[in-house]
């Protein structure tokens, strides 16, 4: 046997083992298997909705998994939840209504939605706070600056938002809400 | 080129087919030369660095204003007509250059944070990336003071896009429309923001002003300045007739 021929052995001996082992996985090991393929399926689908799939046609998806559409369904709002945990922090309400919306549809929970939509406004309401009051500290300090630099006049409104105190600010209490919606996970999951 | 006392137009070829052709999309930019301390200057609409056909018009435009004697380092103020990003594009890129403080419309910014993801994905199908843009200030309807003794009207003319802004400056009768209207037309209304009826309105209201001077944001198949009261006069009712009927 040449060199070439052992190493093309070899390689067919390492994809026997491989299958071998496939078909040798324990019950559990083949759930886990399982559970991944879902869970990718659920982000997939998640992703789909976001970018545009109706309602219903997620719901023709799911039909095509009549077992596992409840573990399916918890995967899809695990992943609209987390979704939804990134987009908080851009002011846009009809991205978060819409996560919301199918959250509703998929979990049937109208408490736990009413839960998160709290949890939304809170952190809406805290962040204008917080600004307002940024916006008189800072804004006073960055007209002194720009009238320096001989920009002034009732035109000019000093933007504060690129500034470190700003962004600490913002930063800390985007955390502090995105863990809070991060625990209306573990209500949404026990389906 | 010098305009008018120092004022400097910098126009984006685009007058014939051929040059559309050629050079692809960017908009006109306006210098104010030497209106801040230090002898710094404003630009107004600085455009993109490169464009969809592949111009270097960040370049272009240091070149045009070196032979004026003025260097992209000296720009003290950048003002963004609006957040397009043909119009915006390059502020970042100067701002690494020379410092310039950077400036929206206050109502543009809210709309573009608002509506990003909306607006870019309109843009970027037409084939416009949208560059980041961190200002330093918002610029609302009101009085522009600048330097010794310059002053500007702020005013704000939706329409082309929410928060577009126009730039009056009284003594010199030079008003800076951005993408309002050009020499025989009118902005776009088709994209997020754009609204014809907004825009009818905004031009009757700067139809109205004392204009020897208006400048506009791109050379549409005609000269991007128009020149002389009775020349913006005629140019109003010519889109009062054959555009606004459409719009």
């Amino acid at each position: 046997m040449s060199g070439d021929d052992k190493e093309l052995k070899s390689a067919f001996d390492i994809a026997m083992e491989r299958a071998q082992k496939l078909g040798g996985l324990s019950s559990e090991e083949k759930k886990r298997l399982k559970e991944g393929e879902l869970a990718e399926v659920g982000d997939a689908l998640g992703k789909r909705y976001l970018s545009g799939l109706p309602i219903r046609d997620v719901e023709l998806e799911l039909g095509k998994y009549k077992e596992d559409r409840q573990i399916l369904i918890s995967y899809l709002i695990s992943y609209l939840l987390s979704s939804l945990v990134d987009k908080i922090s851009l002011a846009n309400p009809d991205d978060v209504e819409k996560i919301l919306e199918a959250i509703r549809h998929f979990s049937k929970r109208p408490k736990v939605i009413e839960g998160i939509r709290d949890i939304i406004n809170e952190y809406q309401i805290a962040l204008e706070q917080a600004r307002q009051e940024i916006q008189g500290e800072l804004g006073t300090a960055k007209r002194k600056e720009l009238a320096k630099k001989g920009i002034s006049g009732s035109a000019v409104e000093p933007a504060v938002e690129a500034s470190p105190e700003w962004l600490e600010t913002s930063q800390h209490l985007l955390s502090e809400y995105q863990k809070r919606l991060e625990g209306t996970k573990s209500s949404l999951q026990a389906l | 080129m010098k305009l008018v006392n120092n004022f400097y137009a910098y126009l984006w070829p685009g007058v014939t087919m051929q040059e559309m052709m050629k050079y692809g999309n960017n908009c006109n930019s306006y210098l104010v030369a030497n209106a801040l301390p230090g002898n710094k200057h404003i630009l107004v609409d600085p455009g993109q660095v490169v464009n969809e056909t592949r111009q270097k018009c960040l370049d272009r435009l240091i070149s045009e204003m070196k032979k004026d004697g003025f260097r992209i380092e000296d720009v003290g103020l950048i003002i963004n007509t609006h957040a397009h990003p043909d119009h915006y594009g390059a502020s970042e890129e100067i701002r690494k250059m020379s410092g310039a403080q950077v400036a929206i419309g206050k109502e543009e910014n809210e709309f573009l944070q608002l509506a990003s993801g909306e607006m870019s994905q309109a843009l970027k199908s037409m084939g416009f990336e949208m560059p980041e843009i961190h200002p330093d200030l918002y610029l609302s309807e009101g009085e522009l003071r600048l330097g010794k003794d310059l002053v500007a009207q702020i005013i704000l003319i939706p329409g082309h896009s929410d928060g577009h802004i126009g730039i009056y400056w009284p003594e010199e009768k030079i008003f800076m429309g951005g993408d309002l209207v050009f020499d025989g037309s009118t902005g776009r209304v088709d994209i997020p923001g754009g609204s014809a009826e907004a825009l009818k309105a905004s031009i009757e209201r700067i139809a109205k002003l004392d204009i020897e001077y208006l400048l506009t944001g791109h050379q549409y198949g005609s000269p991007g300045i128009i020149k002389g009261k009775e020349q913006i006069k005629r140019n109003f009712e010519i889109i009062r007739r054959s555009i606004f009927p459409y719009l």
